[in-house]
């Protein structure tokens, strides 16, 4: 058996954190005049992920983001169905690593820019082989 | 124009998947081994293109595979399950109807366009899916399963055709239909397949328009039911909503041959806690259980033995089904032989909504719910901390014989210790 110390898998099926239903408890009595008001609960699934068959989770290592608000050790939610704009985070795949990067449009030029000014951009008409991955929506940082 | 039937199935799929979520893997030649880490049982395009061959041993094949750097993985079914379900379920969305046939191909059911061409909803659909998921696809469509089944292959085999064919709507499908041999038509078995090569039947085309009675004659209402779909008319209808499931069985191969009974106790006990928490999740007791085990067929003195049991109470409660099926292990193990694997059948499943008055219940209705709190929570520990946080002493503590996965690559999409890195730091 593997006895590895395994954190709590994230699926795309949803995992709901409810509110309890106020109403629900009383037995007897007057019903609460809150009855009417009540909601199902706050979905985190339905705030970081818009489209679950094409969002996967990948692991920020590095600064170069900083200046995007992404640090390193981070959680980072990534779209694959999402189209990559000039201006949105994406991870590109460069010599066979996942990098994040920002793409810019830049003199009619597209190119993979840091949010930190110790990184230079990355031309994308040098480099021969690049891949966009997927769209980064999301950033779930610790405190 | 109706309908058409569509075969959606994954190219390499074991091999896609690993690629799709390791950046390292794209463009490599790669292998996925079956359990055990047996044989190659998936290949990436460009390991095929190396010419290496499905099914051939891994310790036969590992030199030239180190040789070729061709990378090696165990089958990581956790990953390869759940990058189906998100295939299944874009196919979900472009299909009327889709029946999931097996990890990675699906029947669907698609309207056809007034001008009767899917070849526009068939490239969409595998952008979408190479998009969304990095996964290639391939797309045969016809008037039946049979049809579709057959289109898929001609899908791959042939380049131009760039991953999707309909036999529906094509230039020369006769033509087509002679190219496929007799062999490869869906259904069709080696023996029957023999027996058409007698009379001159080659191919699918030659198969479609044989004289029925032959066909009848020989093999029934099924080579029938064949030969009309061959002819275009959909015999077999989707299969839409899987039945609940009647048995569940967790069975494994030893990574070496186990000869005492404590070992063949453990593995059993293991296998039990196993498929007592699919129940519970599938929300189902079993009414009967069946452990078995068996030395490989390929040495001389194959034994293989299972026992059965009823239970006087439906259960999915980990300590009763153990308690059944461990004395069953004294009744299946013999002394020097060298079993290779052993299997548990849940049986007579059914639903826990079932009410569970009877006059057995060995159990006050405060203890039972108490056992089941019990089962819950053991449930989420081993969820939330990884399987074997809280775990039976039966299975034993270091089992030796456990499966072999020396080669697993991460479980990248599901365990959050294993999701990708993404490097920000160039």
């Amino acid at each position: 058996m593997d006895v590895r110390h395994q954190p709590l898998p994230l699926q795309p099926r949803r995992t709901r954190l409810s509110l309890p239903l106020a109403g629900e408890r009383v037995a007897a009595g007057f019903p609460s005049p809150a009855d009417d008001y009540v909601e199902v609960g706050i979905d985190l699934n339905d705030q970081l992920i818009r489209h679950p068959t094409s969002t996967f989770f990948l692991r920020v290592s590095g600064e170069s983001m900083l200046g995007a608000g992404i640090h390193d050790g981070d959680l980072l939610v990534v779209d694959r169905s999402l189209d990559p704009r000039p201006g949105r985070v994406v991870v590109a795949v460069l010599d066979g690593e996942f990098t994040l990067k920002r793409l810019v449009q830049h003199h009619g030029r597209l190119r993979l820019e840091a949010a930190n000014p110790a990184y230079p951009p990355l031309e994308l008409h040098r480099c021969g082989d690049v891949q966009i991955w997927g769209v980064a929506i999301h950033v779930i940082h610790p405190l | 124009m109706g309908l058409a039937t569509a075969l959606i199935d994954g190219n390499n799929f074991y091999a896609s998947c690993e690629q799709s979520l390791d950046p390292s893997l794209i463009g490599k030649p790669v292998v996925v081994l079956s359990n055990n880490d047996g044989c190659i049982v998936a290949r990436s395009a460009e390991a095929r293109a190396l010419g290496i061959a499905m099914g051939t041993p891994y310790f036969k094949a590992r030199q030239e595979l180190e040789r070729q750097n061709v990378v090696v993985r165990s089958s990581n079914y956790a990953l390869y399950a759940d990058m189906s379900q998100r295939m299944m379920s874009l196919l979900e969305i472009h299909c009327e109807e889709l029946e999931i046939y097996s990890i990675d191909e699906a029947f669907g059911r698609v309207r056809r366009p007034k001008d009767g061409d899917l070849q526009t909803w068939g490239r969409s659909l595998r952008a979408r899916v190479r998009q969304d998921l990095g996964l290639p696809i391939a797309i045969g469509l016809g008037a039946s399963k049979s049809q579709a089944k057959l289109a898929n292959r001609l899908a791959k085999q042939v380049p131009a055709h760039a991953g999707i064919f309909d036999l529906g709507h094509c230039a020369d499908p006769d033509a087509w239909l002679e190219t496929i041999a007799i062999e490869d038509v869906w259904g069709i078995g080696r023996k029957l397949a023999r027996w058409c090569r007698l009379r001159g039947v080659n191919n699918a085309r030659l198969l479609r328009d044989m004289p029925s009675g032959e066909l009848r004659a020989k093999c029934g209402v099924v080579g029938l039911r064949l030969q009309r779909e061959l002819r275009g008319h959909a015999c077999l209808p989707l299969a839409l909503a899987p039945s609940p499931k009647q048995e569940t069985c967790v069975s494994r191969s030893f990574s070496r041959p186990i000869t005492t009974l404590e070992e063949l106790r453990q593995a059993v006990a293991t296998y039990v806690v196993r498929a007592a928490e699919k129940l519970r999740k599938q929300h189902q007791r079993a009414a009967a259980l069946t452990v078995y085990t068996r030395t490989s067929p390929f040495i001389p003195a194959f034994y293989s033995q299972a026992a059965s049991i009823r239970l006087d109470l439906p259960s999915n409660d980990t300590t009763v089904l153990l308690e059944a099926a461990l004395p069953l292990v004294d009744r299946i193990f013999r002394p020097h032989r060298q079993l290779a694997k052993a299997g548990v059948l849940m049986q007579h499943l059914q639903g826990t909504e079932l009410l569970q008055s009877h006059l057995l219940v060995p159990l006050s209705e405060a203890q039972q719910q108490r056992r089941e709190g019990l089962m819950r929570t053991i449930d989420q520990l081993n969820r939330r901390y990884g399987r074997g946080t809280v775990q039976w002493a039966a299975c034993g503590l270091h089992p030796s014989w456990m499966m072999r996965r020396e080669r697993l690559g991460r479980t990248a999409t599901t365990r959050l210790s294993d999701v990708p890195v993404v490097h920000a730091d160039r």
